[in-house]
């Protein structure tokens, strides 16, 4: 199949280097603590933070750090065919980790202990680069939850079909079965916090495959802060400083 | 989980007894409903209603199936709930389920009518396409994104706005095939038909707390219910299901007068959501 036409356009009219559009919005669920929506292209998530709060499961409670633990769920109608699979599938457990690990890495854990924080990320719609929209709809919620970090994380895929490097894969383009590499950053610090690959690839093209994605990352955080500036704006405004 | 002092549920009590309720309605006073629709491309049909600070999203998904053999004239339909954990911790896991399953199967009573079909809000002869061969099934998913009481009632009306907005494609069934066989059937992606959606009916949820019943309760109020009652009434003011959740008993005559309470109260129900879905109807279309 040709996922990029002799014209240097993609299956949905994107150039090789063009991310889909983004969306956010913060505090979309008004009982949670801190939560946020964010939509790549189709991709819609929510996620929600609840916490720091007490520990649940005492055996869990750690006496120096906080104990951050999330759920990533999909929804029945998320897919193009509806979904029958049961909950907690061995993908969603996987993911789950992922966010989790990602989440805890730039939480500054040593300043909440026993205390717990729960991030739950809903996928309503999914169309190629969940994880990555769940780890950026996480980092907005936790910022809006007002929990300390040591810089927000931003999430983007790419991979390389037809000789092109592509940047944040779409459903069809996620499913034809080439390396789908996503990195999560921490753009203020510049580490990489969060690397994944499925397939093969060549050394040399790896290399600007994951600087391809990096770039990306760079773009969402630069939205994510316009996005989060905007939104402090408005609190500012409301309270009426 | 709702931790009310016992100051707290005092004032909850007394406000209600004296008819102004602590965010400042009345006891038969809905919060502002907001509808939106066409929120999920995937599906056939989608809504997403917001009900003060409770809000679910309910899509419609049409797939090919066959009749069940004692209904060979009838389409198929099932109500599914999922409640996401991002609209209360507790959901987490499994912890979720057993409000999901009451949730589904009080929606299945409330909207689908009996076994065969009969006074469903839905007109299942129309989802039949061959008879006992071909027929729509209609894969109702309802998602509980935020709670904070009364999701029934925005289930049921999120359920109404997503299959007004729902679009079946047109289907042409190639006449020369033999009788015994299964009929080849050709799906248009150009010719939709909408559903007829007048009969689908509103739920009222009918909440008792101590000597008064109120509609639309908060999950505060929620938490000092003695029993509650749900009530489906369609547009010609009839009752289409029932349900009554919660340990106490009540009289026979308190019940007769809910549902007279929840039939006077479903009317401006009922003429608020369809404005409601007309107005988000016209805002998906200005936008596509």
């Amino acid at each position: 199949m040709e996922f990029v036409n002799p014209e240097g356009l993609r299956l949905d009219g994107r150039r090789p280097m063009e991310m889909r559009q983004l969306r956010a919005e913060i505090g979309v669920v008004s009982k949670a603590d801190g939560s946020a929506v964010f939509e790549m292209g189709n991709t819609k998530v929510i996620a929600a933070v609840y916490g720091p709060r007490e520990v649940q499961n005492r055996s869990q409670q750690s006496n120096d750090q906080a104990l951050v633990r999330c759920e990533y769920s999909m929804a029945n109608f998320s897919t193009g065919d509806r979904m029958r699979k049961p909950k907690g599938d061995r993908r969603s457990t996987e993911i789950s980790m992922v966010i989790r690990q990602t989440m805890e890495a730039c939480i500054l854990t040593h300043l909440m202990p026993r205390s717990q924080i729960d991030i739950f990320v809903q996928v309503l719609q999914a169309d190629g680069g969940t994880r990555s929209a769940c780890i950026n709809a996480a980092t907005l919620a936790l910022a809006d939850a007002g929990i300390p970090m040591t810089d927000i994380v931003t999430s983007c895929s790419a991979g390389f079909l037809n000789g092109t490097p592509l940047l944040d894969l779409n459903y069809v383009e996620d499913s034809a079965g080439g390396p789908d590499v996503t990195v999560g950053i921490l753009p203020k610090l510049d580490k990489v916090t969060l690397l994944q690959m499925d397939s093969k690839l060549q050394m040399e093209t790896f290399e600007t495959v994951m600087q391809l994605a990096t770039e990306g990352c760079k773009a969402v955080a630069s939205y994510i802060r316009e996005v989060l500036l905007e939104n402090t704006k408005q609190l500012e405004s409301r309270r009426g400083v | 989980m709702v931790g009310l002092s016992l100051g707290e549920q005092t004032f909850i009590k007394g406000g209600i007894d004296q008819d102004l309720r602590t965010d400042g309605r009345k006891r038969l006073t809905y919060r502002p409903i907001f509808v939106e629709t066409g929120i999920i491309p995937q599906a056939s049909g989608s809504a997403r209603v917001k009900l003060g600070a409770t809000d679910v999203i309910a899509s419609v998904k049409a797939e090919l199936g066959k009749p069940n053999p004692s209904y060979p004239d009838k389409g198929k339909v099932s109500i599914y709930v999922d409640c996401s954990p991002t609209a209360e911790p507790s959901f987490e896991g499994r912890g979720g389920e057993e409000l999901s399953t009451e949730l589904s199967s009080a929606l299945e009573r409330c909207l689908l009518g009996g076994k065969s079909g009969a006074g469903a809000g839905i007109d299942l002869s129309s989802l039949c396409i061959v008879r006992g061969k071909v027929c729509w099934d209609l894969y109702i998913d309802g998602l509980v994104v935020s709670s904070d009481g009364n999701v029934l009632d925005a289930l049921g009306a999120a359920i109404k706005a997503a299959l007004s907005d729902t679009a079946i494609p047109k289907v042409q069934v190639s006449a020369n095939a033999p009788s015994d066989e299964q009929p080849e059937v050709d799906v248009s992606d150009e010719e939709f038909l909408q559903f007829d959606t007048s009969g689908v009916p509103v739920i009222v949820t009918l909440t008792k707390v101590g000597g008064h019943y109120i509609v639309d309760a908060t999950t505060e109020e929620e938490s000092q219910m003695s029993s509650a009652v749900s009530v489906s009434i369609n547009r010609l003011g009839r009752i289409c299901g029932l349900t009554k959740r919660g340990g106490a008993g009540l009289h026979p005559t308190v019940i007769l007068d809910m549902i007279s309470a929840a039939k006077h109260v479903s009317e401006q129900l009922m003429n608020k959501l369809d404005s409601e879905i007309a107005a988000a109807e016209a805002c998906d279309e200005m936008e596509s």
